[in-house]
């Protein structure tokens, strides 16, 4: 994170230095109760501050609506922003460095697991605070954590294998529908399928089940893919999973017991905030730990030479296959997800426009890379969000931020960076000698 | 340097915090608009936006919405779904939690209308959704309502139309297999032709796919099946090559179609080979009177074209919500209780006299009103031929 802070050459007079120096020994976890003690701060004094202010309510996603909707608001939001996010995260941080750092040491002489899972506990607390506010702040939320998982599952192939694979839409689609059958016939009265057949109370429990079977089901889609992939390559497999992804649409289109072009509706409400958080982490998790297994380096040899890494003993074949099963579960389980915090599914949603939305999100953040993943789809749904007033414009102005990070950064921001949990949540005690 | 930030800061609140705008506490009334504004659809977006224009500027012209005596101002809170289903309900849970609209008018298609449709009820927001025809939209939700009438009713009304107008007993029908509203509308009409008729009476049932050009096989089956009549409940842009290919492939007999013909583009597609040909639709723009007419030449005066149904059906649509609002006898200012009041009140409106017809709400906020049969004339204007009520 702060790798150069201390190899800089003394660029003498420059104003960044000491604010960049004052901020390098803060450890993640000062971060996380910065930002803890941010949204506690909205949470109590947010809607009084928003009043003596003169806002209409506390900003939503941190003042962006409010300023593109009502510029003469942009000094009251921007007083707000720095009051309740900006000066508590910076002093809180930075106050808590030491006292943090010692923490964080503690904590990593003991397993890692435990130092991971109470970063994770402050970032949940935190989110959910956030989110507590307004039910808008919670949809966004879920929509971009399913946008984090649908990118890095299509990372893994596009990215980490090379393939340029564009059947992403359709292996969502397929765990969305599989997902909603499964739980509309199983938990919930439904016009389609009639009464529930097991009782309702068993389906927040039985929901993992759901979407694991979802991801499978995605998974025995993506063997129409992977086949083909042993034979194919570039432009023309793109052309095979492009086909495959209307196969899918057009199948669900006309089979009429689920639904047809009228889509399903009426899903029970059974992914809230902690169920998506909890998969998109360990979504994160299971996928970092694959790429940086030895079969994701394997990922990466067939990328760069297919024949050479054949010759070096590597089974082409079964690592195509792996990747592209393990590729489509995850789309499958963030379709089933999808599903259900629409609670409505169309096959219309799975067409072209999804595909470049998702494309988009993985070369805007940087292929080859777990972080850039996750920048690049919580930044392109938040963008798309937050410049939702300019209504026409924000289709000018995402297309074009896309031009220019891929005329400067051809890979996109955050390309052939490694995320190293431990390197993440270790204490910054001399950020002078880390490399 | 922090210091001086905190410095600024304060001062900045502070001078805020008694700055006019800090307490300009006047109750406005918010109407959520939810439209295609980018996405597939901009031309729906669009009629929609400028129609709620014009209906923003007559009320702020009278000074505001009156309630019980007292005129509130109004304020419209327009966003962009899209033409996307997450993006639809995105825009109703901002509006309904964040701009805390009043009642909420929109979305147009029912791709987006049922899942927004899904947010509203939940938060018990009153919205009537002007242009969605499935009966999802509004089914088992009673916040929910909608401005148009609805497939099932518009089967039978056209082929009760056929069947009076030319006495035919043999139908054919051309439809998109895997879009919602033709899909479901032929179905309806068979069954209602077949209930007048007699099974199998529907000669030639024959289907397509989304963004298929090419109709000449289905064309020459339907041809061969000896039907007098083809009905065809496709979009603009299809209708122009189904009319124009039935007719280079020799069908001479008349060929029907539904409200989505409605739009000003399937004539400029289309040209000659549409006129003379009938439709059923929500309202006719050429040879309207009274308040109809009235907004047409204003709308096209405005905007510079005459305006197609969603407009129209929108522009009711705020009507109502307008009626009912008015009929309260005081906004509380407690936002809940006012939005199932007025909820309360769209339910009771009774023959609420709008520019595409008459409309009385039933239980499931659908309205009871007449569908219009329109004929396309010699110069590709779209006259009113007939009403036909339920």
């Amino acid at each position: 994170m702060n790798t150069d802070s201390g190899n800089l050459p003394a660029a003498a007079g420059s104003p960044r230095k000491p604010w960049r120096r004052a901020f390098a020994r803060v450890p993640l976890l000062a971060w996380l109760c910065g930002g803890l003690a941010a949204v506690v701060l909205e949470h109590f004094f947010g809607p009084q501050l928003a009043e003596l202010l003169g806002l209409p309510k506390v900003p939503v996603l941190f003042g962006f609506l409010t300023i593109l909707g009502k510029p003469p608001l942009i000094p009251s939001t921007a007083v707000f922003i720095t009051l309740i996010y900006g000066l508590p995260l910076l002093l809180v941080s930075r106050l808590l460095a030491g006292p943090a750092n010692r923490l964080a040491a503690f904590l990593l002489q003991g397993p890692l697991a435990v130092s991971v899972l109470i970063h994770l506990a402050l970032f949940y607390g935190t989110l959910h605070l956030w989110s507590d506010l307004s039910a808008y702040r919670v949809l966004t939320l879920k929509l971009t954590l399913i946008a984090v998982m649908l990118t890095l599952s299509l990372n893994v192939i596009n990215g980490y294998m090379g393939e340029f694979s564009c059947s992403h839409p359709a292996f969502m689609a397929l765990g969305a529908y599989a997902a909603s059958v499964m739980t509309l016939v199983f938990f919930a009265k439904d016009k389609q399928f009639g009464e529930a057949l097991l009782p309702a109370a068993l389906g927040p429990f039985m929901f993992p089940l759901v979407l694991i079977a979802a991801g499978a089901v995605a998974a025995v889609g993506a063997l129409v893919i992977a086949v083909p992939s042993f034979r194919t390559r570039g432009d023309y497999l793109a052309i095979i999973s492009l086909a495959f992804m209307f196969i899918v649409k057009s199948m669900i289109e006309n089979l009429e017991w689920i639904g047809g072009p009228r889509g399903l509706s009426s899903q029970p409400n059974y992914a809230n905030l902690p169920t998506v958080f909890l998969w998109a982490a360990a979504c994160i998790w299971i996928i970092n730990n694959f790429v940086r297994s030895t079969l994701g380096k394997a990922l990466n040899a067939v990328r760069d030479d297919e024949i050479a890494a054949d010759a070096m003993t590597v089974d082409t074949r079964r690592t195509k296959m792996v990747a592209f099963l393990f590729g489509a579960f995850w789309a499958g389980v963030a379709g089933g997800l999808f599903a259900h915090v629409l609670r409505y599914v169309n096959p219309g949603s799975f067409g072209l426009q999804k595909l470049a939305e998702v494309l988009a999100m993985v070369y805007f953040g940087g292929l080859n890379s777990v972080y850039g993943s996750i920048v690049g789809a919580v930044s392109l749904s938040l963008l798309g969000e937050a410049l939702r007033p300019l209504e026409l414009f924000k289709w000018i102005i995402i297309p074009l931020m896309l031009i220019l990070v891929m005329i400067f950064r051809p890979t996109g921001l955050i390309a052939f960076r490694e995320f190293d949990v431990r390197k993440l949540v270790q204490p910054k005690l001399n950020p002078d000698r880390e490399v | 340097m922090r210091k001086s930030f905190v410095a600024v800061g304060v001062a900045l609140a502070v001078v805020l915090a008694f700055s006019p705008f800090g307490w300009s506490a006047e109750q406005t009334i918010k109407v959520g608009i939810n439209a295609p504004i980018t996405g597939d659809i901009p031309k729906v977006g669009e009629g929609t936006k400028f129609a709620a224009q014009m209906w923003l500027e007559d009320v702020m012209a009278a000074g505001g919405l009156e309630v019980g005596g007292k005129k509130y101002p109004v304020e419209l809170v327009i966003e962009d779904n899209e033409a996307k289903a997450e993006s639809a309900v995105t825009a109703n849970t901002k509006m309904i939690t964040q701009d805390e609209v009043l009642v909420i008018v929109g979305p147009q298609s029912s791709k987006q209308a049922i899942p927004a449709g899904d947010v509203a009820n939940n938060y018990a927001t009153p919205m009537i959704t002007p242009w969605s025809t499935n009966p999802d939209a509004t089914k088992d939700r009673p916040f929910v309502f909608r401005g148009c009438f609805l497939d099932p009713f518009q089967g039978p009304v056209l082929a009760n139309f056929i069947t009076e107008e030319f006495g035919f007993t043999k139908a054919a029908v051309l439809y998109d297999v895997a879009s919602d509203y033709p899909k479901g509308l032929a179905e309806f009409f068979k069954e209602a032709w077949e209930k007048v008729h007699g099974p199998g009476s529907v000669v030639a049932f024959e289907s397509f796919t989304t963004k298929d050009a090419d109709f000449s096989s289905q064309l020459t089956k339907i041809i061969q099946s000896g039907a007098e009549v083809l009905f065809t409940p496709q979009y603009y842009n299809e209708v122009a090559l189904i009319v124009q290919q039935a007719h280079e492939l020799g069908w001479d007999k008349p060929i029907v179609g539904s409200d989505s013909w409605g739009s000003a583009e399937t004539v400029e597609l289309c040209g000659k080979d549409c006129y003379g040909l009938f439709f059923s639709t929500h309202y006719a723009a050429a040879g309207a009177t009274g308040a109809t007419k009235e907004f047409i030449d204003r709308y096209q005066q405005k905007y510079g074209y005459v305006p197609d149904d969603v407009a129209a059906l929108t522009w009711d649509s705020l009507g109502i919500v307008q009626t009912a609002i008015q009929s309260l006898d005081q906004l509380s200012g407690d936002l809940e209780k006012d939005r199932k009041a007025v909820r309360d009140a769209m339910a009771q409106v009774k023959e609420f006299d709008g520019i595409t017809g008459k409309m009385t709400f039933t239980e499931e906020g659908d309205p009871i009103k007449c569908a219009v049969i329109v004929k396309i004339s010699d110069k590709g204007e779209y006259t009113f031929y007939k009403s036909v009520c339920p």
